[in-house]
């Protein structure tokens, strides 16, 4: 495990680079400069600014010197949120967008395998008929649609949560609702098949046949099969959920890492986005590790190379 | 060890979510703010300095303070007159060329040391200075002798100079700066001019400012270097040493960072002692005071500046500001919390203890949060809603001093002609854009100069299709024909979009003229726009003071936003002569036939002048629409009782 481990993190520094480089070059070939403004700088004086984040020297020189301080963790100050350095808005906007995170990932997961177990156990009633026909809506609804119908509903109509903003547990509610609906959705369904093929095995025959509570066949022998296509899942679950954040952070004005990533773009913030990419990059790389290792524990024919 | 992670594993999933959740849980309930306002786009920075833009403006208001400050006139509420602040007082010369500011005795910084005239030139000087990169460093660079050339580090021989040595304690740091060597330039070595590219593409551009740049790094400054006196003062009749600086320096010349007019000399900002501040103007101003009270004037801190540099200084735990609010803490795109500064010399006036100015960059969120009750004032609502919110009472929708136009590029031979401009403009129907595609009570546009007290616009160019046909006709074009089509430029929006589509329908309609409407990428936008390679182009203004001079003096021949190629010698000696008319009448006339040369020869079609959407609840009084919306934090009066009941009311909070 430890060679595998130690594989993968020479890999995600040769892939680091790459993004690195790629992602340099495309933000400066991009038409506009964080300067562009309708009140025009004197040549002088933009000099003097362009000079002071190193955008007067030549494109390449300014990837080496960039590169270089990436490779010591350091992205430099942001442009366009002057008095901040990059490392200090990751450090602000990651816990926040992670926090996000982790309750939508939760939210699809509870929901998701509840709704995926009680279907496929429930194969062909109302119950199961009802759930998926949810779940294939939930799929098809994008989370910003399903964000406006949550706002009326929740906070106009009942008033139960506030609008939007952070600070407390339940400014987080809606937005972790809506960011794992699309998934818990998908995981049902996932679930729902994969325990579906499962249940009609041998073994789980058998182990009935030993006169096991239904309970703990379904627990115990069928999930374990049934959860590897969920599993498998969580890798691009987890970009989705990190990417489509950046529209709800906007909607429910959450200081999150996908505003950032936004308006650094937008603005040719270049430390700002780079900075921002790389630690999207280190996360995914990350997670599909975790994922890659899970199969192991859930499934010992799966060998780690 | 497998085993027991496979049957762990659910549990540690398990308990990973409940960390989270009380990781989550612990950021804690921030005590709400006694006032909370939606604040726009993320403010870019809290350094006067450097700050652009309303948002920063809120902000800075309320954490600072100038000489003067705008606030509501005691007869009319929704006028703002600028009011002594930092300065109790001023005296004007008998020609309107210097003032004389006497600082308050009981202003003070927020660690209690006194504000100081010297403060103020520190100040100044700092957003001059071409090394700080400022971007409104013109409010005293075009005013105040000598500034102008300071901020764009022009030096002839002959000039007294200043010298910064290469030996600043960081390198990157623009204060504490170097040793400053002061002395008189005697001539500049250049080398000899590079060639530069002659095209007009960006890449060309670029490559001539680079080149350009460069060529100047290596100019020789032959300064004749002046001792020092005792007093740390220039003996500037002794004789001195000839020493030769440069940026580049080359063989025996001394290497130096910046070689300026010397501020002290020829920049005309004094400070004689503590509480006198002089700066003397190169024409009269009337509407100095009110610039004085722009951010890019306020007044930093020169010992936090220096102990902390630059940004450091900015951070919350370093900050030493002198307005109504101390700076609490920033969350990035969450919010500036803002706490009541104890030792503003009007604390006892100024009543709410917490402000919020929340970063929301949604309008429909800000609704959201202001209907919620999240906020008491939302400085900016959906457009489409704007109908909905006029039938409530606490929805104000005042006129700003902004204004939409299009410009027109005079060179490009369809358009040369007065009469096909005029005609251009007369077949917008703006009435219909301001009603059914912007929708938010902006004000059609008859003239350039949003609506002022004392002022008497233009008027003229109003929608008649009949006469705009006739005009085209006369200038050879009847009914369209053989006019070319039109190429239409707008930054990607929708809404320039919208409205560039009822314009090429008006003039296809009423002119017969083709368009083509052509959207482009901000920056790749302003390039065309100031390389005057379009023909026909959307823009906007904001006027940065109550005054014609700032919509108007934009238009001279050459003026950095003139973008036209137009250029009138009457206009440009009105706009010369109103600088040194005493008589404001008489001033007003002058703009008064400025503006009516510029509706004739209409090298810009105005179409709209913009308004401000405030929503703000009832109970936070004192609050008034008006012209430059802006709106003094510090006098908001709130009853707190009321809040409460307001909001209990409405079953929220």
């Amino acid at each position: 495990m430890i060679a595998f481990l130690l594989k993968r993190l020479g890999w995600m520094i040769v892939t680091l680079w790459a993004v690195y480089t790629i992602t340099f070059f495309l933000i400066h070939a991009v038409p506009g400069g964080p300067f562009d403004s309708e009140r025009k700088l004197s040549a002088d004086v933009q000099r003097n600014v362009e000079a002071r984040y190193k955008l007067d020297l030549p494109v390449h020189e300014q990837y080496f010197y960039h590169l270089g301080r990436a490779a010591q963790f350091d992205f430099g100050p942001s442009i366009k949120l002057a008095d901040f350095s990059v490392n200090e808005v990751i450090a602000q906007g990651f816990p926040i967008s992670v926090s996000l995170g982790i309750f939508a990932m939760t939210f699809a997961l509870v929901v998701g395998l509840t709704a995926g177990i009680i279907s496929s156990l429930r194969r062909n009633t109302w119950l199961d008929v009802t759930f998926m026909g949810i779940a294939t809506v939930g799929i098809a609804v994008p989370n910003f649609v399903l964000a406006s119908l949550c706002v009326m509903l929740f906070v106009f109509h009942w008033q139960i949560f506030p609008a939007a903003g952070w600070g407390s547990l339940r400014q987080l509610v809606l937005p972790a609702l809506c960011l794992g609906a699309p998934f818990a959705a998908y995981i049902a369904r996932l679930s729902r098949t994969g325990l579906l093929e499962v249940l009609n095995q041998d073994y789980i025959r058998t182990a009935y046949a030993k006169g096991l509570m239904p309970r703990r066949v379904v627990m115990h022998h069928a999930m374990r099969g049934a959860i590897v296509p969920v599993v498998s899942y969580l890798g691009p679950a987890t970009a989705g959920i990190l990417t489509g954040s950046l529209v709800l952070e906007r909607i429910f004005a959450l200081p999150g890492m996908g505003s950032h990533f936004i308006e650094a773009a937008s603005q040719r913030d270049y430390p700002l986005a780079l900075g921002m990419t790389m630690v999207y990059t280190v996360l995914l790389f990350v997670m599909n590790t975790i994922v890659d290792l899970s199969y192991s524990w859930l499934d010992p024919r799966v060998k780690l190379n | 060890m497998k085993h027991v992670g496979q049957k762990a594993a659910p549990y540690i999933l398990v308990a990973l979510a409940l960390a989270a959740m009380a990781w989550a849980v612990s950021f804690g309930t921030l005590e709400p703010a006694d006032f909370t306002f939606s604040n726009g786009v993320e403010i870019q920075t809290v350094d006067p300095s450097l700050a652009t833009g309303q948002p920063e403006g809120r902000i800075l208001n309320a954490l600072y303070e100038g000489l003067y400050r705008m606030l509501p006139s005691d007869d009319d509420r929704t006028r703002l007159v600028p009011m002594p602040a930092a300065a109790e007082s001023h005296i004007l010369s008998k020609d309107g060329k210097t003032y004389t500011f006497k600082i308050r005795p009981t202003a003070k910084w927020s660690d209690g040391s006194p504000v100081t005239a010297q403060d103020f030139v520190f100040s100044w000087r700092r957003t001059l200075h071409p090394g700080t990169g400022s971007k409104y460093a013109y409010p005293i660079g075009d005013y105040v002798v000598g500034a102008g050339k300071y901020n764009l580090s022009k030096v002839d021989p002959g000039d007294k100079v200043e010298v910064e040595l290469d030996d600043r304690p960081k390198k990157e740091q623009l204060f504490p700066r170097g040793t400053i060597l002061s002395g008189i330039l005697k001539e500049i070595l250049k080398p000899k001019e590079p060639k530069y590219p002659t095209g007009k593409t960006k890449e060309d551009k670029e490559e001539k400012k680079t080149l350009e740049g460069d060529w100047k790094k290596k100019w020789t400054y032959v300064v004749e270097v002046k001792p020092s006196t005792d007093k740390g003062g220039v003996d500037w009749n002794a004789k001195g040493e000839t020493r030769r600086f440069s940026k580049e320096p080359e063989g025996d010349v001394e290497m130096c960072l910046h070689t300026l007019l010397h501020f002290d000399e020829s920049v005309a900002i004094d400070a004689p002692d503590d509480r006198t501040f002089v700066v003397k103007l190169n024409y009269r101003t009337p509407y100095f005071l009110e610039l004085t009270a722009f951010y890019p004037l306020y007044p930093m801190n020169p010992k936090c500046v220096l102990e902390h540099g630059t940004p450091n200084w900015t951070r919350p735990e370093n900050i030493v500001t002198n307005g109504p609010y101390k700076l609490k803490f920033r969350r990035i795109r969450d919010r500036v919390r803002m706490v009541k500064n104890q030792w503003y010399w009007g604390a006892d006036e100024v009543q709410l203890e917490t402000i919020d100015a929340m970063a929301v960059k949604s309008p429909s969120t800000s609704l959201n949060m202001y209907m919620n009750g999240q906020l008491d004032w939302a400085t900016n609502v959906p457009s489409s809603m704007v109908p909905e919110l006029t039938k409530r009472d606490d929805f104000s929708n005042a006129p700003m001093l902004t204004i939409y136009l299009y410009r027109l590029n005079v060179n490009h031979e369809s358009l040369s002609d007065p009469r096909v401009r005029r005609a251009l403009n007369m077949a917008i129907d703006k009435r219909k854009i301001c009603e059914k595609v912007t929708k938010a009570g902006q004000i059609p546009a008859r003239n350039f100069v949003p609506p002022m007290t004392d002022y008497l616009p233009a008027l003229g160019g109003e929608f008649d299709p009949e006469e705009a046909k006739r005009l085209l006709a006369s200038a050879g074009y009847p009914g369209g024909k053989d006019f070319p089509a039109l190429d239409l430029l707008y930054n990607t929006l929708d809404d320039h979009r919208d409205i560039a589509q009822v314009v090429a329908n008006d003039w296809k309609t009423h002119l017969g003229i083709d368009v083509n409407l052509r959207n482009l990428e901000w920056g790749v936008y302003l390039n065309e726009v100031s390389n005057i390679e379009y023909e026909v182009a959307r823009g906007g203004w904001i006027g940065d003071y109550l005054d014609p001079n700032t919509f108007l003096d934009m238009w001279i021949t050459g003026g950095t936003n003139n973008e036209t190629n137009w250029s009138n010698k009457k206009y440009d000696q009105l706009i010369i002569d109103a600088r040194s008319e005493s008589d404001p009448a008489k001033r007003m006339k002058i703009f008064h036939r400025a503006e009516r040369i510029l509706m004739d020869e209409m090298p810009v079609i105005p179409v709209y002048f913009q308004v401000s959407k405030n929503l703000i609840r009832p109970y936070a009084k004192n609050f008034h629409p008006n012209l430059q919306d802006i709106h003094p934090l510090h006098i908001l009066r709130i009853d707190p009782e009321e809040k409460r009941r307001v909001l209990r009311a409405e079953g929220i909070r």
